[in-house]
């Protein structure tokens, strides 16, 4: 493989276009055609086209560690992933399952606490999480749903095995990157586009109107987005979604709460909100409640939702079921609720707080990617193959001091993807860079679940990096769930 | 629309009118000056300061009253939050937290403005350049009505800024008018000579007001007559008695939904009917200060009252707002 593919190697790693043999997978052949015949030139000016436009469209984010306000846009790889029909079936069932046992879990640790009783979890591991939320205990949540918008992340094994990495039931972004992806794909590429039958994406607005307006019980709600602000490194996604979705955009300073209704304040007067997806933490959404000089919140909104006036999105206290060290028993939480085998297997985790577990992990650093279980966007772990003599010793410190912070797991070999990156000589050339995927779901009334045929594909754009972390250098792909005439995965 | 954003829209307008306004006064100052040889002793800056009530932070700021410091104050100066580059930030940042609510075309001219403001110094603008400096603002800001009207969809968000638009604009006209107020002619026989002659002439001008007036009028300046046109016309686009007539019809579009906003509608009706019975000639004889006070009052209460009951409402609910607002749907823009 020769011009946009010098020394291409599909096999140290599970490559997503090409088998061990180096041959293209059936379901990708049509794109290898395509890139096949493409000079680097063309694929650099598409490359350069992309760019402007995502800039245009100011589909941007802000980095915290910059000075305030800096904006940049999300890179974005002009090569798309590719999902056959099959792989994607087996990833919506897999994630349906998940989000249907990890609801049954919230409502059951907020109400009798069954599978602490019967300890299948210890007790002190949920209590003692910084997401488990008092406020929520006995409060019934309309519709029994507690996850209305998740997105879980997972990754590929050297065996091309899917395997969930994170489960992030807060509220996690990046679903306006994806509509955008794929709108920008629909302009610099539509040639190849049109080759496939790709299952649609842009409906995810209306998706999820649908999802969190069904639980109001009202024929017309009125449904709200709440943000954080201007500065919050997602607005860009909080105004895409509010107009996208028909939602008025409002900040704390918007509403009030009176005799248990929640309103925002408009100059016809008082409008009652009946769905509010916010975007802003548990610990700033009520100052009554939870962080008393919170000014990004609503005083008073948890009196709302407990007297079942409001549809809160996500409801607060969901981040104990994505904890990271209750991660390690979500196969157990999805066999004591549904009493079914997980469809979609996690990577091993040792426990630090386990004696067993301190000791090999403290023995196997260097092998092994080390987690705090409070923390996420890829700050503050420790990537144990790629870090210095220093770097191992301060972790090892930190472990002991308080083992019960942080969990390790072997480093995992992501897939690879071909990637359009410069290589040592600055020629632009097609390269395997490691991904992962993160689909989207909305869970609606009677256990409705709508997994988007699609995700965030984001691609580790530094040669060898695993972490693909927007705010550590990543970027990302437009990802195409194929309709099953295009073939399955395997030949 | 959310109060929030229907106040942002509104002091947005707010602010450019402004802008545009301090370069209209110091223009009228600028050809007032150029006759300084009837009055050289004369202090020509501190009306200025007095109409916009700034003399406190100015003697804050500087030393000494000079044609620069006073340039620097009004124009440039960061410390002064009416200053034209004060208002002209002030305006493209509510503009760039309000991206969705005004065209693309209106916030690529405003920010195109804010970034030539920036590279702008003082020795540009005193003196010989004042003019130029001074119109390049006055044409920013007629721009920016133009694509207002012309690019932006005609809903709540442009009444909003309409509303604070014309009732800046009105405001501003009277406290130009007041500038004449306060230069005194040196005696009092100076009454309908060429220097008094000169400053009505100049007041005109800095309105766009000189063409008017010869249209409409067809006779030489008389200070009555120029208050008519400033005042009380029905169909010159700076008089007060045009600018409330706006401020009467963005309401209307708004609507009414409460109470007090019902009775700000009254308010500014009555104001209306008051500017539609103005007599420039009566005015003077009873005093032009004194009118003058009335109306800014009467702006002032007009601005209080659509803070109040539109943009930053005080929350009182009783039985029937609680059945209103709980049956009300939002209004999508």
């Amino acid at each position: 493989m020769a011009g946009l593919w010098p020394n291409y190697d599909a096999s140290s790693f599970f490559d997503e276009m090409f088998d061990a043999a180096g041959k293209p997978r059936p379901h990708y052949r049509k794109l290898y055609t395509y890139l096949r015949h493409a000079k680097p030139d063309d694929l650099t000016q598409l490359q350069n086209m992309a760019d402007i436009s995502l800039l245009n469209q100011g589909v941007t984010f802000t980095v915290y560690s910059d000075a305030r306000g800096t904006e940049k846009i999300f890179p974005f790889d002009l090569i798309p992933r590719l999902l056959a029909a099959d792989e994607w079936d087996h990833l919506a069932k897999g994630i349906r399952q998940r989000l249907t046992a990890l609801n049954l879990f919230l409502h059951d640790l907020y109400h009798g606490q069954r599978i602490l009783r019967e300890q299948v979890l210890p007790t002190d591991l949920v209590v003692n999480s910084p997401y488990f939320c008092r406020a929520m205990h006995g409060l019934e949540v309309p519709g029994g749903v507690y996850v209305h918008v998740s997105g879980v992340d997972l990754i590929r094994d050297e065996r091309g095995e899917f395997m969930v990495l994170e489960d992030n039931l807060r509220s996690p972004s990046g679903v306006s990157y994806l509509i955008e992806n794929r709108w920008v794909m629909g302009r610099v590429l539509p040639e190849i586009l049109q080759q496939y039958r790709v299952q649609a994406i842009d409906h995810y607005p209306q998706m999820l109107f649908d999802g969190i307006a069904s639980l109001s019980g009202r024929d017309t709600p009125n449904v709200a987005l709440l943000t954080p602000g201007v500065y919050n490194s997602a607005y860009f996604e909080h105004t895409f979604l509010a107009s996208q979705m028909g939602a008025e955009l409002v900040e704390g300073q918007d509403l009030i709460v009176d005799q248990d209704v929640l309103y925002m304040k408009t100059t016809a007067g008082l409008v009652r909100v009946d769905v509010l997806y916010r975007r802003v933490d548990d610990d700033f959404l009520d100052p009554l409640e939870f962080h008393p000089d919170s000014m990004l919140g609503v005083a008073g909104i948890m009196h709302a939702y407990r007297a079942g006036n409001l549809v809160l999105a996500n409801a607060p206290g969901t981040g104990v079921a994505d904890d990271k060290a209750i991660y390690a028993y979500t196969p157990e939480i999805i066999r004591f609720y549904l009493d079914e085998e997980p469809i979609l297997p996690i990577v091993p985790t040792y426990l630090c707080r386990r004696q067993d577990d301190l000791a090999y992990v403290l023995e196997h650093m260097e092998e092994m990617v080390v987690k705090p279980t409070d923390a996420s966007g890829g700050y503050g772990l420790l990537v144990g193959p790629h870090a210095t003599k220093e770097q191992l010793e301060e972790f090892r410190g930190r472990i002991q001091a308080e083992p019960e912070h942080y969990i390790a797991q072997p480093v995992q070999k992501l897939s690879t993807h071909p990637t359009l990156v410069d290589d040592a000589d600055g020629r632009r050339c097609l390269s395997p860079r490691h991904i992962d995927l993160r689909p989207y779901a909305v869970c609606g009334m009677d256990g409705d679940i709508q997994v988007l045929p699609g995700g965030l594909t984001r691609v580790a754009l530094r040669e060898g990096s695993l972490v693909v972390n927007s705010s550590q250098g990543g970027g990302s792909k437009d990802t195409w769930v194929l309709y099953p005439e295009e073939g399955p995965s395997r030949a | 629309m959310l109060s929030r954003i229907a106040h942002v829209m509104y002091e947005l307008a707010r602010h450019i009118e402004r802008a545009e306004n301090t370069t209209r006064i110091l223009d009228v100052n600028h050809r007032m000056s150029l006759e300084r040889a009837y009055y050289s002793d004369l202090d020509v800056w501190s009306p200025i300061l007095a109409i916009s009530g700034s003399r406190e932070m100015f003697d804050s700021l500087y030393s000494e009253i000079s044609g620069k410091n006073v340039y620097d104050f009004l124009l440039l100066s960061e410390d002064n939050p009416n200053s034209v580059l004060c208002c002209l930030r002030f305006a493209r940042e509510s503009a760039r937290m309000m991206r969705e609510q005004i065209s693309e075309e209106m916030w690529g001219h405003l920010n195109r403005m804010h970034m030539e403001l920036a590279e702008v110094s003082l020795e540009q603008v005193v003196g010989k350049g004042s003019s130029n400096f001074n119109y390049r603002i006055q044409s920013f800001c007629n721009g920016w009505h133009g694509l207002a009207d012309n690019t932006m969809v005609h809903g709540q968000a442009w009444l909003f800024l309409r509303l604070g638009r014309f009732l800046e604009r009105g405001l501003m006209t009277s406290h130009i008018l007041e500038i004449k107020y306060h230069l005194l002619l040196p005696t009092p026989d100076e009454v309908g000579r060429p220097l008094d002659l000169h400053q009505w002439q100049a007041l005109l001008r800095s309105v766009s007001g000189y063409e008017a007036y010869r249209r409409l009028h067809k006779a030489k300046i008389a200070p009555a007559r120029v208050i008519d046109l400033l005042l009380f016309s029905q169909h010159f686009p700076r008089s007060m008695r045009f600018c409330i007539g706006e401020v009467a019809n963005a309401l209307a579009g708004i609507g009414a939904n409460t109470k007090a906003q019902r009775q700000l509608h009254v308010l500014v009706e009555d104001f209306l009917a008051e500017l539609s019975g103005g007599k420039g000639d009566l005015m003077l004889a009873e005093g032009i200060k004194l009118h003058l006070d009335a109306m800014q009052l009467q702006c002032e209460e007009i601005h209080l009252q659509i803070m109040e009951s539109y943009l930053q409402p005080a929350i009182l609910l009783d039985e029937k707002g609680r059945e209103l607002a709980f049956g009300r749907q939002a209004q999508q823009q």
